[in-house]
């Protein structure tokens, strides 16, 4: 199935100096925990000093990045608002769980039960731009935000104008520690900038708020446009070949045609395998990775997909962020991303500078 | 806009039945699902009614067909048993014949094993060590595993909306099949009872003592119940195709936001009347079209008085025949929307309304009082509502075909 969706602003609270900064000349932000932690930046007039001492790291990169998100599209009501995450408000779980052993079941202070309702920052967005449209929240660990761009697709076409979409996750030590008991991380500590070069079993931590403000008309200066996404779980070899073909056909594309492969390729040699058949799939076809940039959490790919209609609305790419060595496309035009959750789920998006 | 959606196969396990069948029975006879629970380890066992399903997890998986409960969250076997009745009941052995969605709900996920295991999974001496009880928390990790056991492949989501969760999980598949994304979705919830959400309401001053009383002047609080329940539904295409039996339309849904408090309603109940007025508008219906509302109706102090202004404002002086089935059910958080969604389809199937528990004094704020007692009257169309936190709205249409 084919959309009209195009990109009018976005906003990026990451590991990166994303946030209201000129990415081509920040330079990159790495770390040698196994955990890059989002750079916060001032919430001051984003969020009432009030609201923003009870606010754990996920609600205030996802209430700021959507404030801003609105404010730079210039629309202060889009006709839904629809997020995924696949974790939610972590420290606001965690503190309830905790002081229901610590105060055994008595006297709780239920702010912290409410922020954690994975819906928060949907409510949190809504009461603030007093917006009563559409309003969903996705919770679907690796597809999370990929549910809420679908949901977001199937709005715009059946005619809503704007919607605003969102993906936002924060990492925890706990969190970090309970992930530890499958295998997520790895064993070695290594530098987040050399990933890709360590392939050993697990990979790094991340997280990061994305907003997109998307419009089914063009609009003046869209950065790009969403054309299509394709989803699966836990495919065969051979189901991956078959989708990524299927779905370059629906869109009338030769693997030629696209210009670049922007991959969550990880350094986790587990899945690996994933990647390079895709990779394989695009003979000579320019791939970087977005991984070493946010670390891996269920909302990653919505980074990548900023970062890659950053890159196609400049027509460049913030080159300091990249190893030395890699190979950049001519021309950003046309972008294939390709994403995976720990082997069992895995999307496609396409992406397209907008004519 | 698009093809009619109907529903073809309902399947459900509450406090009040393993199944639908029983379900009904209870309803028919006015017998209340709430009691002590067994299986939840609190302070508040003997203090806080809950509607539990009396299984022990070993037994649940069982009556799933599993070997063991190794590995599954109650919130999944509870689950899983209510998707494969709905599934035998849409007359479907193999859901992967055609293009098959699973749009399930949930609002803590599996955070009924997470609670229990929590110190040692956080334990810095025990990093690295190899835990499988470390993924059940994720609300995906339930979805996953039904999707996986029932063999559907096709598309699997998860919505987390608080109290309307699974409405929400209702609408999506209707919409997928509406713009042809999908030929047929099965859409419900599940929720477990746990320690976290029992102290959470409790800690919002939010639970009742004794039996809850939807629209009772005397109401006080919530009473949490676990279950789970699922829809089939499926384009009108497919139903000719393959010749199903239909056992009521989708006609109307809305989504609406209140944008007045994190966990209040608005005194005058708007994001309530957004949503019950755009449901109805959207099934080409008027007010007066609607027989039944199975209200949300959980009995805290705002909910009620604010969907009842709702309700007066929207229907005027003709408010139809309302009841909660909370007092059954409890209120079961992400499954709420699709168990009263089956209690609308088995309104329309048996003609009948059910009746309002533990309802005695009408509220001074409202003029209206719910049906107290079974009633059977001729019902076309049920509207069916389910309000959370964060202000999500949400109201479904379901008609008799």
């Amino acid at each position: 199935m084919k959309f009209q969706c195009y990109i009018q602003s976005s906003c990026a609270i990451s590991p990166q100096h994303t946030f209201q900064q000129d990415i081509f000349s920040e330079a990159l932000q790495t770390t040698d925990t196994n955990m890059l932690q989002a750079w916060q930046p001032s919430y001051a007039g984003l969020i009432p000093p009030n609201s923003l001492r009870r606010m754990s790291k996920a609600l205030k990169m996802g209430l700021a990045a959507a404030s801003q998100c609105l404010a730079e599209g210039g629309i202060a009501n889009p006709g839904a608002i629809i997020t995924g995450t696949g974790k939610g408000s972590l420290q606001d779980m965690e503190k309830f769980i905790k002081d229901i052993q610590t105060y055994h079941e008595t006297a709780l202070n239920p702010t912290q039960f409410i922020q954690s309702t994975f819906n928060a920052v949907n409510g949190l967005i809504a009461l603030q731009q007093q917006n009563t449209q559409y309003n969903n929240t996705f919770v679907h660990r690796g597809l999370s935000f990929e549910s809420a761009l679908l949901d977001a697709l199937l709005q715009l076409s059946a005619g809503k104008h704007h919607v605003l979409l969102g993906g936002f996750d924060e990492v925890t030590p706990d969190q970090f520690q309970i992930k530890s008991h499958s295998g997520w991380w790895k064993q070695e500590k290594i530098h987040s900038a050399a990933l890709l070069q360590h392939l050993s079993p697990g990979t790094i931590a991340g997280e990061g708020a994305v907003f997109f403000l998307l419009a089914n008309q063009p609009g003046d200066h869209p950065a790009a446009s969403i054309e299509g996404m394709k989803l699966l779980h836990k495919p065969s070899s051979h189901k991956l070949d078959t989708a990524l073909q299927q779905f370059l056909d629906e869109h009338a594309l030769q693997p030629g045609h696209i210009d670049l492969l922007m991959s969550g390729r990880n350094g986790d040699s587990n899945y690996q395998h994933f990647y390079d058949q895709v990779a394989q799939a695009l003979p000579g076809i320019p791939e970087v990775s977005f991984k070493p940039l946010c670390g891996e959490y269920d909302t990653a790919h919505a980074f990548g997909l900023w970062l890659a209609a950053q890159m196609i609305k400049a027509g460049k790419a913030p080159q300091q962020w990249f190893p030395a060595g890699t190979v950049f496309p001519k021309a950003y035009r046309t972008v294939l991303l390709y994403n995976q959750y720990y082997g069992e789920q895995h999307a496609f998006i396409l992406l397209k500078k907008a004519l | 806009m698009g093809e009619r959606v109907f529903i073809t196969g309902v399947g459900m396990i509450t406090a009040i039945g393993d199944d639908v069948q029983q379900n009904l029975e209870h309803l028919l006879t006015a017998r209340s699902g709430l009691g002590v629970t067994d299986y939840v380890d609190t302070i508040h066992r003997n203090i806080l009614p809950v509607a539990e399903v009396k299984h022990s997890d070993v037994e649940l998986a069982a009556m799933a067909g599993l070997p063991d409960n190794k590995g599954y969250s109650r919130t999944t076997l509870l689950g899983l048993v209510a998707i494969q009745e709905a599934l035998r009941n849409a007359g479907i052995a193999d859901p992967q014949e055609v293009p098959t969605g699973l749009v399930n709900a949930t609002t803590v996920g599996g955070m009924v094993e997470t609670e229990r295991h929590y110190f040692t999974l956080t334990d810095p001496a025990r990093e690295g060590e190899m835990m499988p009880v470390a993924d059940l928390l994720d609300c995906g990790d339930c979805s996953q595993r039904i999707a996986d056991t029932v063999h559907i492949d096709e598309f699997v989501t998860t919505i987390s909306t608080a109290c309307s969760s699974s409405a929400n999980a209702l609408m999506l598949g209707a919409r997928m099949i509406k713009q042809g994304l999908l030929s047929r979705a099965v859409c419900g919830g599940t929720e477990a009872l746990t320690r976290f959400t029992i102290n959470g309401f409790n800690s919002l001053k939010n639970t009742d003592r004794q039996p809850c009383r939807p629209f009772d002047q005397q109401r006080n609080g919530l009473n949490l119940g676990e279950g789970a329940a699922y829809l089939v539904l499926e384009s009108e295409s497919l139903v000719q195709q393959r010749g199903a039996t239909v056992l009521a339309e989708l006609t109307g849904y809305a989504n609406t936001n209140e944008a007045f408090h994190a966990t209040s309603p608005s005194p005058e109940g708007d994001g309530a009347l957004a949503a019950m007025g755009e449901a109805i508008e959207m099934g080409g219906l008027t007010p007066q079209d609607v027989q039944y509302i199975n209200v949300h109706g959980t009995a805290t102090l705002t909910n009620d008085a604010s969907e009842g202004k709702a309700l007066q404002r929207l229907f005027g002086k003709a408010v139809p025949p309302f009841s909660s089935t909370k007092p059954f059910t409890g209120h079961t958080l992400a499954a709420a929307g699709a168990v009263e969604a089956i209690f609308a389809v088995l309104a329309i199937r048996e003609q009948v309304i059910f009746p309002n528990l533990n309802f005695s004094e009408k509220m001074e704020e409202l003029d209206i009082i719910p049906q107290t007692t079974l009633r059977h009257a001729p019902i076309q169309h049920v509207l069916s509502n389910s309000f959370g936190f964060g202000g999500n709205n949400a109201s479904l249409v379901i008609s008799k075909f």
